[in-house]
């Protein structure tokens, strides 16, 4: 454990900056929000969980992935790869703990994902562990915590008697704290000031075998409007489409780009196949969908649970439909 | 008892007096969630009456869950017929749905209510409210609720006045601004009554508009494009800027079209069962339509 100043973690934030791409917290118009900071004095300090969480910075909401030029008979095909180096400071716990359950499927099967790959090997998460857990969060029901370094590689956490303690995770959080100025401890790191009740999280089974109760899904998910917050917002939702776009058309030379964009299981459309069937064709089918992914699909297949207990979704849907509140329904079962 | 008490009692009679009748299959109101939310609720016994609440709080404009309940739920059947709860501002969008035939109008029970405005997430009086005119239904098979004596102030389009203090310029900025936070998550549109294309236009494989990406000049597409088919459609329930989690200022976009649509036609979307004049009304050449 490292300890040090304000104004040295401001100096190491804009040293970080000029070396690297820094995200860190940011306030956009009324909304904290993860960007991209010039230097030090962007970065929000105290603020509560972004509404956003971080992994658009290492699985974009639209990324171009193929380069196809066409000349006559000639194609030149170019496989774009991230080349960035980047620091993601302010993330918390629950946004790494995100990534780990993504890393799973993009990282850990074969072959993996390249783009996310190369993201993940040019990306360095400094987190800061949160001082209270906020509305809808649940993330110590899940496996996580809000001062969990697990998925981290360096933890900041604010001192009591002002300052930060700052601990290295991981070889890459020892290397970037290689240009921070410590100094002599004060106080200790602040405590949790606040924490949620526990949600119980029900086996894998128990989801499945509620799979074909009807009345139960309808119920939960009857008032559902299919938009994809829930999945946008979701630091471990990892869904996404393809489509080539024509990007420009003349004198015999056709340039395109292969797109990859999210997508979300709760969209109308996302299921829908050639000939236009849908399998999934009402809006709780679709919200069965996204809570037997996070619960027992996912899990089942890859690992880890596809839910870290954020609560993002909770808070920013505009009907209520509240992840646990079906947890404890399943669970009750 | 207060006013909203009577209502919630009245309102909850009504659904179980429709439910055990069988006069309906459905009724459509709101209810209380675990976390004190009010949220929307789909009522199929008359013992869930009394889950029923009225209040302030009521934001959601349910007239957009019409549409999950046109098709029969086996085949063979008849659609269901529901009974919905509906605000002055969310009536309106029952006459777009049936003026566009939608909805049959005798598969719909319209349970009306006195309304005197809800409230915006922040606890305060929602925006909207403020420039509504209408304390009562324009369409209601049972009206609950006593409407005020005092008469509403006139809209003023007051909301409209720092967007038209921008020069173009500013405004592109403005709104360039505003789009770059979208996620393009489509809640404005999925919670919009009027916005119901099987495929959106913007949605499409095979679109020749906008792609799939999620960024700027797409989002741009989408809400311009939105707002302009909204037009003469749209009755200002703003519930797109409500549900929007980057906090866009759609509203905005709807009501300059909203003003245009009054000025050059006489036309307020869904007063009265009537088509949106923008497509079906041409005049003689040199006039101003």
């Amino acid at each position: 454990m490292r300890f040090t100043t304000l104004d040295r973690l401001k100096a190491w934030l804009d040293h970080l900056a000029q070396e690297a791409d820094l995200i860190a917290p940011r306030e956009v118009d009324g909304h904290v929000l993860y960007r991209r900071v010039a230097s030090a004095d962007e970065v929000l300090l105290e603020y509560e969980r972004p509404e956003l969480s971080a992994k658009e910075f290492l699985f974009p909401a639209t990324e171009v992935i193929l380069r196809v030029e066409q000349k006559g008979k000639d194609v030149a095909l170019e496989e774009v790869l991230p080349e960035r180096q980047q620091v993601l400071f302010g993330v918390r716990p629950c946004d790494a703990h995100g990534l780990a359950v993504i890393d799973a499927l993009f990282l850990h099967q074969d072959p993996p994902d390249r783009y996310y790959q190369h993201h993940r090997e040019r990306t360095v998460l400094v987190g800061v562990a949160c001082e209270r857990m906020w509305e809808g969060c649940f993330c110590v029901s899940i496996g996580g915590g809000p001062t969990d370094a697990t998925h981290l590689d360096v933890l900041v956490r604010p001192g009591t008697e002002g300052g930060f303690f700052l601990q290295p995770v991981t070889p890459k959080g020892v290397a970037v704290l290689e240009g921070l100025e410590v100094a002599e401890p004060r106080g200790e790191p602040r405590p949790v000031e606040e924490y949620n009740p526990p949600v119980p999280v029900a086996a894998s089974e128990k989801w499945r075998a509620l799979f074909e109760e009807h009345r139960f899904w309808m119920r939960h998910g009857e008032r559902c409007l299919s938009c994809r917050i829930c999945t946008y917002v979701c630091p471990a939702c990892r869904c996404f489409d393809l489509t080539d776009r024509v990007v420009d058309v003349r004198s015999g030379v056709t340039r395109i780009e292969r797109l990859r964009a999210w997508d979300a299981c709760t969209s109308p459309n996302y299921r829908r196949v050639a000939g236009g069937h849908n399998p999934r064709p009402t809006n709780w089918e679709r919200l069965r969908n996204r809570f037997m992914c996070k619960f027992c699909y996912y899990p089942d297949d890859f690992g880890p649970r596809g839910c870290v207990g954020c609560g993002r979704c909770i808070v920013s849907c505009p009907v209520d439909i509240d992840i646990t509140e079906v947890m404890q329904d399943v669970a009750r079962r | 008892m207060s006013d909203i008490e009577t209502l919630t009692h009245q309102l909850r009679e009504e659904a179980r007096r429709l439910l055990s009748e069988k006069r309906v299959d459905c009724v459509m109101g709101y209810e209380v969630g675990p976390r004190g939310r009010i949220r929307p609720a789909f009522l199929y016994d008359p013992a869930e009456a009394d889950h029923l609440v009225w209040g302030p709080g009521c934001v959601h404009n349910l007239v957009t869950y019409l549409h999950n309940k046109k098709k029969p739920r086996r085949r063979g059947e008849e659609p269901p017929r529901v009974a919905v709860v509906v605000k002055p501002c969310d009536s309106r969008a029952l006459n777009i749905l049936f003026a566009e035939r939608q909805v049959e109008r005798e598969r719909v029970f319209v349970i009306g209510m006195v309304c005197e405005g809800v409230v915006g997430p922040d606890g305060r009086p929602a925006a909207k409210c403020g420039r509504c005119t209408d304390r009562t239904p324009v369409v209601y098979d049972v009206l609950l609720g006593n409407p005020p004596s005092v008469e509403p102030a006139p809209d003023d389009w007051s909301d409209l006045a720092r967007i038209e203090a921008m020069t173009s310029a500013e405004r592109l900025a403005f709104w360039l601004r505003q789009f770059d936070r979208c996620i393009r998550c489509y809640a404005c549109r999925q919670v919009c009554p009027g916005c119901y294309c099987p495929t959106c236009a913007f949605e499409r494989d095979d679109s020749l508009w906008v792609d799939m990406g999620i960024e700027v000049p797409q989002k741009y597409v989408f809400h311009l494009g939105r707002a302009f088919h909204l037009a003469g459609r749209c009755v200002e329930c703003d519930e797109c800027e409500r549900v929007c989690p980057m906090g866009l200022p759609l509203s905005l976009l709807n009501r300059c079209l909203v003003r245009e649509i009054e000025a050059l036609y006489g036309h307020r979307a869904g007063r009265q069962e009537a088509l949106t004049p923008m497509l079906f009304e041409l005049g003689p050449e040199g006039s101003p339509i």
